[in-house]
Parts: structure tokens; C-alpha cells; sequence
């Protein structure tokens, strides 16, 4: 009789035995190399059989991350708002590539950057000494802001500014572009660099907080007092979400990491933290200190004679588009720019000054070669489709309540309903995109084996998504009611720094960096464009600011859920004594 | 009450290497027919991707390493449907053995000792 398992057995595959001697290699007397491994031929079918499985699973992460954002905004478009969607084959052509090009460039991050991280971050502070290792720290940090993808949403914005409303705004976005992304960088390669001096001497992170917020909050105030550099604030507040997005973060943080375990501190458990809340912070700082700048440089006259100079130029030269500004020709120069800086730089680091070999150039090339393309691609995808389809979304958003131009049958609803339906909108929007953020996941399964369990990893998740959905429905508040963007930002940052001196180490770590890891590369464009539609359609001075919104609402709400869980805490242990 | 061991035997170990991300499917395969658990350890593997050139990065280094402890009677079940499920006859896509245990002990709840035991 048959073992049931034997009858499984044979009904469920064919099998055969071999044995293993007959596979490995054998010592043969004339031949020394006869027993090491052999190059592996791979044929092309087998190629093609590594080659699915390996694509689409890089592609469908992506995939996940873009298609509810843009079925969401299509759905609502068309049967909430009754609009049709413009165009509508190319921005699905523009989502397309900006899902192959994120698959791509993600894929030459993971094998082409981040060895060079790893093995820079393992190997320089045994060659080189504290302020060298500190100076090529903060040089990275610009040419990280430069690879970053959402940068490149922020250069292709300029145009939709109006001189006349906000000459700074105008003026910075469109003729101080480069010294932008640059002092952005410097920003960073500044919190890149107190974040691995708080590595490796274990500071507080509370008192940087403070002394990072204190000038911030000055200049801001500085800012706000003068009538033409106050629509300067969002923009300069939308920079800290933009900086740190997928490339910045893991690359400063395995540098960090290195030199902080090398110093022999690396064991803590909360050195990972703290450099991407600086990294939020001091763009801030810089990008104001350049408005600052500038307005001492030129007056809003000048500013508004040059655009009009500029603008009958224009009209001359019309007809004499130069190849370079053609799709896709300036995507892939705007690609090559953003990546190929970095790379020389690490190169020159890695060669030049450590003298160390990458384990294997053959795939660290293909990393790099794919991180370039993938940049390319995923430009050519930003233009056509997450700016096309968010700038689409924000421009019809206001029919739900008021009367425009694009739509035949606005205002669709009354004023009171249409308000709340668009409110609620951007609600939805932000608590979605947040949930589907990949970091969002990997930050809450830190912080629960970081707090041993008391904040619970769906908690952590439920409330930077809910802090992002009520930051961006405050943004898109702002843009419609025309709202003082400082009047809102001032309060807020307030309450986060009395929740921050109320607060254990743990939870200001955890808070201060869930905004930062939260905004990634698809909802950053998709937002910032989103929002800028929005602030044309309803003639407010600028669109910016719903990032910015979006940083400071979960960190209030991730802090306010951490002292929650400390008094509950409290309480039970009260209970327990008596 | 004095304490006592209950030793297990007809016990083997599954032990199997994939490809990091791979684990979850090839354990709900092993748990659907019959296996109790699973453990799972994180591993850096070489091997074949080392000697395919560029091919190689269609292989990620991070492995996932899953053990299964079976009875003898399960075995081959459980072995070849985490097989299947792994994929394990496509190039790259990792390994997989069994070995027998000597004895395997944890503990057992009472009523389960008692009725088996009869």
C-alpha cells in the first residue's frame, strides 16, 4: 500500500535522483585552474527568465506607488468635478515613463550609489582626518539635493509665477535657479555635516531643533514683515520637504552611519535620526538668506522691467526655439546634470583620495548608467505626466465652488459643499499618498522595535498620514482663502516646540523625522503642481506652501501620539502600584 | 511537579535560500499544506551571481534563509510545494535541503499529549 505522502509525491512533480559528485568539479593533473569556478554562459532564454521576474517586480513597487494617485485624481476629476481630462493620452504616456523611470533609477541608486556610500562611509574616517571627512561630507550634500528627482519639479515651476505679484518669487525661480538648487545643497551638506558631528559626539537632538529653528523662524519673520519678499515664505518652507527624498536620505545616512561606527558610537539606536530633520531645516534657512539676498541685489522695478525686456524678446526671437530646450533633448541634459556631478565627486573620493576599488565595476557601470537614464526618463515622465496631471487637478478643483473659465458647468455645487467636497479632497489625497509611501513602512517598523512596542508601527503610520492629510487640506485652505502662510507656519512650529521640550528623546527623533521621509518623489510634484494649478485658477499670488503645511502637521501629530503613550503609560503603572 | 522533556522524533529540517523579498510566498505554500512555522533569517549570498557577469544583478545578494521543521510523514509535501512555489527550477532562483533530526523538543500541550499518547 502507498503512504499518502508518497502519493502526493508522485502526483504532484516528476523527480529523479543524482548525485552530487557527478556536478562538482574534478582536480585534473595538467590543468591548475580545472576546480575554480567557471564563467556561467547564460543563454537567452535563460536571460529572458532572470530578466521578467527581475523587472517587474522593480516596476510594480513603482506601479503601486503612482497608480492610485493618478486613478484618484482622474476619478475625481471626472466625476466629481464633471471636467474632462486634456490630453489625457499623454499624461498617461508622462506616468508611464515616470513609472519605468523611477523602476530604473531606483535599480542604479541600489547598485551604482550606494556601494560608493558604504564603502566611503566605511573607509574615510580610517584615512582621513575629522575635518577632511567633514568638508566632503558637506560637498555631497549639494550633489545629493542636485540628483534628488523632486528638484527638478521645483526648476520647471518659474514660468506660472506672476513678476508683478511677486517680483522675488519670479525672480529667484526663474533667473536664480542654479544659485537655488545650490544654496539648497549647501543646506543640506550643512545638516549632513552637525548631523555626523551629533553621530559621533551622541548630542541631544532637542537643542539642535531649537538652535535650527530660532533663525529659521527670525528670517521668516524677517521675511514676512516685508511686503515683497512675504511670497517668498512657501517656496522657501516647501524646499525642507523637497530635499529629502530617496536619494539624500539613504546616502548621507549610510555615510553617517560609517563614520559614527568607526568613532565607536554606531550602536545607538537613534543615531540614524536627526540628519533629515536638519536636512528639512536648513534649506529653509538658505533659501531664505538668498531671498534676502537678492532683494538687496535688485528692486521689484527692475525685476518687472526685465520681465516685460523679456517677454517682447521673446516675441522677436519666437520662432528660433533652440534644440536644447525640445523634449527630450533638455530632459536629458537636466538628467545628466543632476547625476553625473555626484558620481565624478564620489569617484574622485573614492580614487583619488581613499585609493580603494569598487567590488565589482562592471555592475557598479551598469548602476550608474541606469540611474542617469532612469533620471532622463523620469523627467521626460515629471513634465508630461505628474506636473501635467496635478496642475490639471488643481486648476479644475475650484469649480466645486466658484465659477471658472474651463468649465462650462461651474460652479457645480453651492459655496458651502463645494469648499468641504475640495477639502476633503485634498484630505484623501494626502492621508493615500502618505500610506502608500514605502519609507512610511520601513520608519514604523523602526520606531516600534525602537519603543519596544508601545508605538505600535499602524499608529505611527495612521498618524503621519492623517498629519500629512491635514496639513495638505490646510494648504490647499490656504491657497483658496488666500491665508497668510506665516500666520499659519508660526503657530504650528509653536505647538511642535512645546511638544518637543515636553517630550522624551525617543518621540522628538521619530517626529521631527517622519515629515521628511514621508514626502517622496511622486507626491512631491504632484502636490507642489497640484497646488500651483489651484493658485492660478483662483488668482492667488503664488501656489506654494502645501508641502510645507504637510511637514510641520505630522510632526505635531506624531508628538501629540507619543505623549498620549507615555501619560497612558503613566496611568497604568499608577494602576499596577496600587 | 517535576519537570520533563518530551523528546519528538521523526523530526526533519527544511531548510530553504532564496532571494530576500521571496519568503513570505514560499511559507504560506509550506503552512497551506501542513508545516506548524517557519523562521527566517537574513543572509548575504554568493554563488552564481558572482560568475555571470552583468547577468548578476538580476540576483540580489540579500537572501532570505527559511526554516521548517516537519514531521517525517509531511515532508515531502511540504518540501515540494515550497519548491513550487519558490520557483526554485528557474535559474537564480535559490536552494533548498532537508536533513534529519535526531530529537526535537518544545513544549506540548497537555490534552495533545494525553490524546496522542492515548
Amino acid at each position: 500500500m502507498m503512504k499518502f505522502s508518497d502519493y502526493i509525491h508522485e502526483s504532484e512533480i516528476k523527480h529523479r535522483s543524482l548525485s552530487y559528485n557527478l556536478l562538482t568539479p574534478k582536480p585534473q593533473k595538467n590543468n591548475p585552474d580545472a576546480l575554480k569556478p567557471k564563467k556561467i554562459k547564460v543563454s537567452f532564454f535563460k536571460a529572458i527568465s532572470l530578466l521578467m521576474p527581475y523587472t517587474s517586480v522593480r516596476v510594480m513597487e513603482q506601479l503601486k506607488a503612482v497608480f492610485p494617485l493618478a486613478a484618484y485624481l482622474f476619478i475625481f476629476q471626472l466625476l466629481i468635478l464633471r471636467q474632462p481630462i486634456s490630453s489625457a493620452s499623454t499624461i498617461c504616456l508622462g506616468l508611464v515613463a515616470v513609472i519605468i523611470g523611477l523602476a530604473v533609477f531606483m535599480e542604479g541608486l541600489k547598485v551604482g550609489l550606494m556601494p560608493f556610500g558604504n564603502i566611503i562611509g566605511d573607509n574615510l574616517p580610517k584615512k582621513a582626518s575629522m575635518p577632511v571627512v567633514l568638508i566632503i561630507i558637506a560637498i555631497l550634500g549639494v550633489g545629493v539635493t542636485f540628483a534628488e528627482p523632486a528638484i527638478g519639479a521645483l526648476q520647471s515651476f518659474g514660468s506660472s509665477v506672476n513678476p508683478a505679484d511677486a517680483p522675488y518669487l519670479y525672480e529667484i525661480l526663474n533667473n536664480w535657479t542654479l544659485p537655488l538648487v545650490l544654496i539648497v545643497g549647501a543646506g543640506v551638506g550643512l545638516a549632513a555635516v552637525i548631523g555626523t558631528i551629533r553621530f559621533v559626539k551622541g548630542w541631544s537632538l532637542k537643542p539642535l531643533i531649537y538652535l535650527a529653528l530660532a533663525p529659521t523662524i527670525g528670517l521668516t519673520v524677517y521675511a514676512w514683515l516685508n511686503p515683497d519678499l512675504k511670497t517668498i515664505l512657501g517656496l522657501a518652507w516647501d524646499c525642507g520637504a523637497v530635499t529629502t527624498g530617496p536619494v539624500t536620505v539613504p546616502l548621507v545616512l549610510s555615510l553617517g552611519i560609517g563614520i559614527a561606527a568607526s568613532a565607536g558610537k554606531g550602536d545607538s539606536s537613534l543615531s540614524g535620526f536627526g540628519v533629515v530633520t536638519l536636512a528639512s531645516l536648513f534649506p529653509i534657512i538658505a533659501v531664505l538668506s538668498l531671498s534676502i539676498f537678492v532683494s538687496f541685489q535688485i528692486t521689484p522695478e527692475q525685476i518687472i522691467n526685465g520681465y516685460e525686456a523679456n517677454i517682447s524678446n521673446m516675441e522677436n526671437t519666437n520662432d528660433e526655439v533652440s534644440l536644447m530646450s525640445q523634449t527630450p533633448y533638455q530632459e536629458i541634459i537636466l538628467g545628466v546634470r543632476a547625476i553625473l556631478p555626484l558620481v565624478i565627486f564620489l569617484m574622485i573620493v573614492l580614487f583619488g583620495i581613499l585609493k580603494s576599488k569598487l567590488p565589482d565595476n562592471l555592475v557598479t557601470g551598469y548602476g550608474l548608467v541606469l540611474s542617469i537614464i532612469g533620471m532622463c526618463i523620469f523627467n521626460i515622465g515629471l513634465t508630461y505626466g505628474l506636473s501635467n496631471i496635478g496642475q490639471q487637478a488643481g486648476e479644475t478643483l475650484p469649480a466645486a465652488f466658484m465659477q471658472i473659465p474651463i468649465s462650462s458647468v461651474s460652479p457645480i455645487y453651492t459655496e458651502i459643499l463645494g469648499l468641504t467636497i475640495v477639502i476633503l479632497f485634498a484630505w484623501l489625497l494626502g492621508f493615500g499618498a502618505t500610506l502608500a509611501e514605502p519609507a512610511l513602512n520601513a520608519l514604523g517598523a523602526t520606531v516600534q522595535e525602537l519603543t519596544n512596542g508601545a508605538f505600535k508601527k499602524s499608529m505611527l503610520m495612521y498618524s503621519v498620514a492623517g498629519g500629512v492629510a491635514f496639513g495638505i487640506s490646510l494648504g490647499v485652505a490656504k491657497i483658496v482663502f488666500n491665508l497668510d502662510l506665516a500666520t499659519l507656519l508660526l503657530p504650528l512650529y509653536g505647538i511642535g516646540i512645546i511638544l518637543t521640550i515636553l517630550s522624551t528623546e525617543e518621540f522628538v527623533n521619530v517626529a521631527w523625522d517622519s515629515a521628511g521621509v514621508t514626502t517622496g518623489p511622486v507626491t512631491v510634484p504632484l502636490v507642489m503642481a497640484m497646488g500651483l494649478g489651484l493658485g492660478n485658477a483662483v488668482s492667488a499670488t503664488e501656489g506654494f506652501g502645501i508641502l510645507s503645511m504637510a511637514s510641520i502637521c505630522p510632526i505635531l501629530a506624531v508628538l501629540s501620539m507619543g505623549m498620549y503613550i507615555q501619560i497612558k503609560q503613566k496611568m497604568q503603572t499608577r494602576k499596577m502600584e496600587a | 511537579m517535576a519537570r520533563e522533556i518530551t523528546y519528538l522524533t521523526d523530526v526533519f529540517l527544511i531548510t530553504c535560500v532564496v532571494q530576500s523579498g521571496t519568503a513570505e510566498k514560499i511559507i504560506n505554500a509550506a503552512t497551506s499544506v501542513g508545516a506548524q512555522g517557519a523562521t527566517i533569517n537574513y543572509a548575504r549570498g554568493t554563488g552564481i551571481r558572482d560568475r555571470m557577469g552583468l547577468m548578476g544583478v538580476t540576483i540580489d545578494e540579500q537572501k532570505e534563509i527559511i526554516r521548517i521543521i516537519v514531521s517525517k510523514e509531511q515532508s515531502n509535501r511540504v518540501f515540494e510545494s515550497m519548491y513550487l512555489a519558490g520557483d526554485l527550477d528557474t535559474p537564480g532562483k535559490g536552494i533548498m535541503w532537508m536533513s534529519k533530526l535526531d530529537r526535537v523538543a518544545t513544549h506540548i500541550p497537555k490534552d495533545v499529549l494525553k490524546r496522542v499518547s492515548g
